[in-house]
C-alpha cells in the first residue's frame, strides 16, 4: 500500500476567477476598465476636490481653455467649464446606469417569461416586444418626455423603454437553450417550482450575455441621453455633458471647444464601455474562450 | 462701426426718399428679382383678418394701407394722398388717390375703405385698432369719413403698415367667412404695389410688379420671391450664398455678429419700432412672495441687465427701461434702470419679510418660455437670483401651446416673454396693464397687474389728441410700471435686416420693417 496523501494537481478554478483571467489577459478591456474607473471616481469625488461651481458666472463668456485659470474655459454665460464636464459626470453616469437598470429590469422580465413558458405567452410577449422595436427609438423618447416634462427620472424612464427590446430577445433565446438541458430536466422532474425554475435555476446561466448587452446599453443610454439634451429636451436645473453640448451648439462657430470638450469626455466614457463590455463577452462567453 | 455707419447712410438715403421720391445718390433701378426670406408660412395672406410679421410680409405688398411712416414716425401719404383730422377728434377724413385699382383693375373706392375697417373691426385680433370708429361714410368715391365715438391717436399709426389692409368689397363681400375665405391665400386680389404669382406652404411665396399700380413708375422691383426659411441658419447660409438678397426679424445675436463680418452683406437694427418689441421678465402678481412689491424691486435689483447685454446679446440690443419700444417717440427714458445693486436687494427682500435662513430665503419657479433663443437669459437670471437667496426652479414648458396655457390662466411664478407693441401703446401696450385685460389668454395682462391710477392714465391718453399731453400721460404711466415691476424690462427684442449690398433702399428706413410695402425696394444688378 504506497501512501496516497499527494494533493491532487488540478486546482478547479471557479468560474468567477476564470473570467477574471480571461477578462485581465484583454488589455483593450483592461484599459477601458481603468478609464472607466478613473471618470467613475471622478464623478463621485470631484465636485468635492474641485471648487468650482458648474452654474456660477466665473468668467468672461467663451474664455478659451487655461485662461485664467480656468483650465477647460468658460462656456457662453462665462461658467467653468471644468466644474460643469465634472458636475455633469455624475448625472450623466446616473442617467445612463439607471437607464440601463430599467432596461434590464424590464427585458429580462419579459424574455425570461417568453423564453420560459412558450406557446401563446411568447407569442403574445413577443410580439409585443417587436411593437417597440419597429418604433422609431428617438421620436417615442422625445414624445414620453414631451408629453411628461423633462425630469430626470422621466428622462431614464424613456431611454429605458425604447432599449430594452435587446435584452428581452436575448433572454428569451438563452432560456429557449437552457430550457431544454439536463440539468433543468432533473430540476424540473424533482418538483422545483415554476418560479424557482426560471430565477434560480436558468436564469444564472443565461446571465452572462445579459450582462454584455447591459454592460453595452449604459454606454448607449449616455449617448441617448446626449441626444435628447442636445434637442432641448432635459431637465435645465441639472448639468450634463449632452446639455453642456446642446446649449452651446448656437456658438459652435465661434468657440467650438465648449462643445468638443463635452463630445470627448462622452467619446471616451462610452468608448471606456464598449472595451469593458467587449473583454466581458470575451470572458464570459464561453463559446469564444477557446479562440 | 462701419456697418453702423453704412446703416446710418442707408437709413437717411431712404428718408430722404421718402420725402421727395427720388434717391439723392444713387438712382433707382427698374427690374430684377428680389429674393426675400419669409420666417415661417403664413395661414394666410390676407393681413386684415390677420396679424404676425410672417403674414405681414407678403400681405404688406399685396394690400395697401392708406398711410405709411418714415423713421422719423410721421404719417406718410400712400393709399390716401392726404387726410384730415376735425376739431374735436372726432372725424378722419381720408382723400384717396384717384387712379388707384384693385390688381383686377376694379377702382379702389371709399366704400371698400368702409367695408375693410368693418372687416378689420370684425376679424383682427387686435380690437383696440378700430374700436371707437363707429361708422365710416363716404360722400364721394375718394373721400372716406371716420366717425369717431371718442378722440382715438391710435387710429393714425392703425392705418399704416400691415394694420389697415384695404381689401376689395366685391371679392370679399361675397358672404363667405372673411377669416377662411378662399381668396385669402389663392388669386388673391389686392390693392398693393406686387400681385400674387404662387403661394405655395411651406416653399415660397412668389408675388409679381402689378402693373396697373397708382404711383407712375413704382414698385421697381419685377418680381418678389419670398422663401420660406424656418431655420435662421440656413437663412445666413443662403445670404452668404448670394441665394437670398434680404432676411429681416433676425434676433440671434450670433447670427447678427457673424452677419456684421459677412463680405457683400449689410444689417441694420433700424425699421423695427413700429413693430416694437421688447423683451422681459413677467411677473405673477398675484402669488406667492411676488404680491410683494419689494421682492420684486429685489428681484430687478439682483439682475445684471448689462451682463445680459454683453454676454447674452452680445451688445446687439438696445435697452429697454418701460413697456415703451425705446425706438417710439413715447419711450420715457427717465426712470429708474434697476442697476445691479445685491445690498439693496437684500435690504427689500428682509424688509419684505423673507429672511435669508441656511442661504435661502424661499423657492420659486421660472418657466422656460419655448422660443428659440430665451434659454441663457433664463440660467442667467437664475443663478443672478440665488445671489439673493430666491432658489429659482427652471421648469421647461415642451411646447408654444402649453405655455400659452400657463400664462393665459396666469399659472406659473416667472416667464421670460416677448411682446411686441405694433406701432401705438393702445394696440399693443395697454393690453398688459389694464386690469380690465387680466388672464385674458397670452400676451393680455398675465401679470395679474392691476392700479388704479395706470388704469385711468391709459384711458386718458387713448383719447387725448394733443401729442405732447398725451406723452406726459404715458411717461407717468411708464413711471409707474417701472416703479411696481409687475414686470422688468430687459432689452428691445435685437430685430436686425440682413440685407445684399445689391438691395437698394433696403426696408430700414421705417418702423414697419418688411410689414410696410417694398415698392421703393430696387437691385443694383
Amino acid at each position: 500500500m504506497t501512501d496516497q496523501t499527494t494533493e491532487p494537481t488540478v486546482k478547479a478554478q471557479s468560474p468567477l476567477s476564470e473570467a477574471w483571467d480571461m477578462f485581465r489577459r484583454n488589455h483593450a478591456a483592461m484599459a477601458g476598465l481603468v478609464v472607466l474607473c478613473c471618470i467613475v471616481l471622478g464623478a463621485i469625488f470631484g465636485p468635492y476636490l474641485y471648487p468650482g461651481k458648474p452654474f456660477e458666472m466665473a468668467w468672461a463668456p467663451f474664455s478659451p481653455p487655461g485662461a485664467d485659470g480656468f483650465l477647460l474655459g468658460t462656456d457662453y454665460l462665462g461658467r467653468d467649464l471644468l466644474a460643469q464636464i465634472i458636475h455633469g459626470a455624475r448625472v450623466t453616469l446616473i442617467i445612463g446606469l439607471s437607464a440601463a437598470i430599467v432596461t434590464v429590469v424590464i427585458g429580462v422580465t419579459i424574455g425570461a417569461m417568453a423564453g420560459f413558458y412558450g406557446g401563446i405567452v411568447e407569442e403574445a410577449l413577443m410580439r409585443f416586444t417587436e411593437f417597440f422595436q419597429v418604433l422609431p427609438t428617438l421620436l417615442f423618447s422625445m414624445v414620453i418626455v414631451a408629453l411628461f416634462g423633462a425630469s430626470l427620472p422621466m428622462i431614464t424612464l424613456a431611454i429605458g423603454l425604447v432599449s430594452w427590446t435587446a435584452v428581452a430577445r436575448i433572454t428569451r433565446a438563452e432560456f429557449l437553450r437552457i430550457r431544454e438541458l439536463e440539468y433543468v430536466m432533473a430540476s424540473r422532474a424533482s418538483g422545483a417550482s415554476g418560479r424557482k425554475l426560471m430565477f434560480r435555476v436558468i436564469l444564472p446561466n443565461a446571465l452572462p450575455p445579459i450582462i454584455v448587452q447591459s454592460a453595452l446599453m449604459v454606454g448607449s443610454a449616455i449617448l441617448f441621453e446626449a441626444g435628447l439634451s442636445f434637442l432641448g429636451l432635459t431637465d435645465p436645473n441639472v448639468i450634463s455633458w449632452g446639455q453642456i453640448i446642446g446649449s452651446n451648439r448656437q456658438y459652435i462657430l465661434e468657440s467650438s471647444f465648449t462643445v468638443t470638450i463635452p463630445g470627448l469626455a462622452i467619446f471616451i466614457t462610452v468608448l471606456a464601455i464598449s472595451l469593458v463590455g467587449d473583454g466581458l463577452n470575451d470572458a464570459l462567453n464561453p463559446r469564444l474562450r477557446q479562440r | 462701426m462701419k456697418h453702423q455707419l453704412k446703416s446710418f447712410l442707408a437709413a437717411t438715403a431712404t428718408a430722404a426718399l421718402l420725402a421727395s421720391g427720388v434717391s439723392a445718390q444713387e438712382t433707382p433701378k427698374a427690374g430684377g428679382t428680389l429674393v426675400v426670406a419669409l420666417t415661417g408660412t403664413p395661414r394666410v395672406l390676407n393681413p386684415a383678418v390677420q396679424s404676425g410679421i410672417v403674414t405681414g410680409l407678403p400681405g404688406a405688398q399685396l394690400f395697401a394701407a392708406p398711410l405709411r411712416y418714415d423713421e422719423g414716425w410721421n404719417p406718410q401719404p400712400y393709399l390716401a394722398k392726404s387726410w384730415e383730422v376735425s376739431e374735436d377728434g372726432l372725424n378722419v377724413t381720408l382723400h384717396l388717390q384717384e387712379d388707384a385699382t384693385f390688381h383686377d383693375g376694379e377702382p379702389i373706392k371709399s366704400s371698400d375703405i368702409a367695408f375693410s375697417v368693418k372687416i378689420i373691426q370684425q376679424y383682427h385680433p387686435f380690437k383696440s385698432m378700430f374700436a371707437p370708429v363707429t361708422s365710416v361714410d363716404t360722400p364721394d368715391e375718394h373721400t372716406a369719413i371716420l366717425n369717431l365715438a371718442h378722440p382715438h391717436p391710435a387710429l393714425m399709426l392703425a392705418m399704416s403698415g400691415q394694420l389697415m389692409s384695404i381689401i376689395p368689397e366685391h371679392i370679399y363681400g361675397d358672404g363667405q367667412d372673411p377669416k377662411n375665405h378662399p381668396r385669402n391665400n389663392e388669386d388673391v386680389v389686392g390693392s398693393g404695389p406686387f400681385k400674387l404669382v404662387e403661394f405655395k406652404p411651406g416653399e415660397h411665396v412668389i408675388m409679381e410688379r402689378y402693373d396697373g399700380y397708382w404711383e407712375d413708375g413704382l414698385p421697381y422691383l419685377d418680381r418678389i420671391v419670398a422663401r420660406i426659411i424656418p431655420d435662421s441658419s440656413s437663412r445666413t447660409i443662403a445670404l452668404e450664398n448670394g441665394e437670398l438678397h434680404l432676411s429681416t426679424f433676425e434676433a440671434e445675436p450670433t447670427l447678427v455678429n457673424r452677419m456684421m463680418k459677412a463680405d457683400g452683406i449689410s444689417v441694420s437694427g433700424e425699421g423695427y419700432g413700429g413693430i416694437g418689441p421688447i423683451d422681459w421678465l413677467a411677473m405673477n402678481t398675484t402669488r406667492g412672495p411676488l404680491k410683494d412689491v419689494r421682492v420684486r424691486q429685489a428681484i430687478a435689483y439682483a439682475i445684471d441687465k448689462n451682463f445680459i447685454h454683453k454676454a447674452v446679446l452680445r451688445g446687439t440690443a438696445k435697452d429697454a427701461l418701460t413697456g415703451v419700444h425705446p425706438d417710439s417717440p413715447l419711450y420715457n427714458a427717465n426712470v429708474n434702470a434697476y442697476d445691479l445693486d445685491l445690498d439693496k436687494a437684500n435690504a427689500l427682500l428682509d424688509e419684505a419679510g423673507f429672511p435669508m435662513e441656511g442661504g435661502k430665503r424661499f423657492d420659486i419657479t421660472m418657466e422656460l418660455v419655448p422660443f428659440p433663443g430665451y434659454k441663457p437669459q433664463t440660467e442667467y437670471i437664475k443663478q443672478a437670483l440665488s445671489k439673493v437667496g430666491i432658489n429659482v426652479t427652471i421648469e421647461s414648458v415642451p411646447d408654444f401651446p402649453s405655455w400659452a396655457k400657463l400664462m393665459g390662466t396666469m399659472d406659473f411664478d416667472m416667464t421670460l416673454d416677448s411682446v411686441y407693441n405694433w406701432g401705438d401703446p393702445v394696440i399693443g401696450v395697454n393690453r398688459t396693464y389694464m386690469s380690465s385685460n387680466i388672464a385674458k389668454g397670452v400676451w393680455s395682462n398675465t401679470q395679474g397687474y392691476s392700479n388704479a391710477r395706470v388704469d385711468e392714465l391709459l384711458d386718458l391718453a387713448a383719447q387725448e389728441n394733443d401729442q405732447e399731453k398725451r406723452k406726459a400721460l404715458y411717461a407717468e404711466f411708464q413711471e409707474i410700471v417701472n416703479e411696481e415691476v409687475p414686470i422688468y424690462y430687459l432689452n428691445a427684442v435685437p430685430m436686425h435686416t440682413f440685407y445684399s449690398n445689391k438691395v437698394g433702399n433696403p426696408p430700414i428706413g421705417g418702423i414697419w420693417s418688411t410689414s410696410s410695402p417694398m415698392d421703393r425696394v430696387w437691385l443694383k444688378e
